[in-house]
């Protein structure tokens, strides 16, 4: 931050004061730069500050992203919006139980979470509840472990879907040629 | 048979697949920069038009499914052509859970072209390199489907429900 003002930052002081006046001590808010604050909420806090940031004039909602802190046994929810006026980002994340735990949908307040919360649905196995449509979205034919999780094997599960020995090494040299039918020319 | 071997390899009506990043490198082909239709090939709407399938890149499972689909609503004589290490080996998705890794286990291949992404030079390359072997009636890998039938739904069958996804073949 440089002090001869070369880059004030009121809209951004001004939305900390805003959001740490409304919610007090519940919320932990930082601007990590010019046009950035991150709003550290817990769970039960995350959509009362969703609303409050759209009635303050966040419009844009522009992603739901998913984190899995596998050491600590969590998911991070960062719902990142967008304000024209203010040209700021607002992260507001939220950390919820890697098992069992699930999360309000927040599609009542910003209808776009709708795809994002299916997405990540699938990707990580995060519930959504009261989402009406959670399923099958962008993989098919899925069973199993979501393959986003920090704990899916991905060369484990691609040896044995695609019948390979050692990843490693066999796709790279192909020793044994795939196998050349009668009708073949060579 | 000479002569209908040419006449087939003077019109060719392809279907590219576009998946992958080698969409992007087709249209130039087709346009007026590399101008793919001096060689009579030209781009075509449906599969039971055409005589050539361009898979352009990688094949995710679930694409697999339709392009398999694609492939065996081709009329006969139909040639392949593989864009790009992806189809050859996987390419940079090597260890990815979604991507297959060789096309030619699931459907024949008549000609590759290498690189990551291949140019339009390459791709036209490849043009002039099938319009060759169909002239002298080299390119018949569609035989090799129709022979080894079994063996390429059982590979299908690995990665997908073939009964769920198969069309009935009319050879
Ligand atoms: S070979 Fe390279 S350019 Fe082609 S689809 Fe694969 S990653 Fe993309």
């Amino acid at each position: 931050m440089l002090k001869n003002g070369v880059l004030k930052m009121k809209n951004e002081e001004q939305i900390k004061k805003d959001i740490e006046t409304t919610f007090g001590e519940l919320v932990k808010v930082h601007i990590k730069r010019r046009h950035r604050i991150k709003v550290d909420a817990p769970k039960n806090m995350t959509l009362p500050i969703l609303a409050y940031l759209k009635q303050r004039g966040f419009h844009q909602f522009t992603l739901l992203t998913c984190v899995d802190w596998i050491k600590k046994g969590m998911f991070e929810l960062v719902y990142n919006l967008y304000s024209l006026d203010y040209n700021v980002h607002v992260l507001v994340s939220t950390h919820i139980n890697r098992e069992n735990e699930s999360m309000p949908t927040a599609i009542n307040i910003y209808e776009m979470a709708f795809d994002y919360e299916r997405e990540i649905h699938e990707m990580f196995g995060v519930e959504f509840e009261g989402h009406p449509r959670l399923g099958e979205f962008l993989l098919e034919d899925w069973k199993g472990m979501p393959p986003m999780r920090k704990d899916f094997d991905t060369r484990a599960y691609v040896e044995e879907k695609f019948n390979v020995k050692d990843l490693t090494k066999e796709l790279f040299t192909r020793k044994e040629q795939p196998y050349r039918g009668p009708g073949s020319n060579g | 048979m000479k002569l209908f071997n040419f006449s087939q390899s003077r019109s060719l009506w392809m279907m590219h697949f576009c998946t992958g990043c080698g969409a992007m490198e087709m249209p130039p082909t087709m346009t007026s920069r590399f101008d793919m239709e001096r060689f009579g090939i030209i781009p075509m709407a449906t599969p039971r038009q055409s005589d050539l399938l361009l898979i352009t890149g990688y094949l995710t499972i679930k694409t697999l499914k339709r392009v398999v689909r694609a492939y065996e609503q081709m009329p006969t004589p139909r040639y392949v052509l593989g864009f790009g290490s992806c189809t050859i080996n996987g390419g940079m998705y090597w260890d990815s859970y979604n991507v297959i890794k060789k096309l030619e286990l699931y459907i024949p291949v008549d000609i590759y072209i290498n690189g990551c992404m291949p140019r339009p030079e390459a791709i036209i390359d490849a043009f002039l390199k099938l319009r060759e072997m169909i002239a002298k009636g080299e390119a018949n890998a569609w035989k090799k489907y129709i022979e080894n039938y079994e063996w390429y739904k059982k590979n299908q069958s690995e990665v997908f429900d073939v009964e769920k996804w198969s069309i009935k073949n009319e050879k």
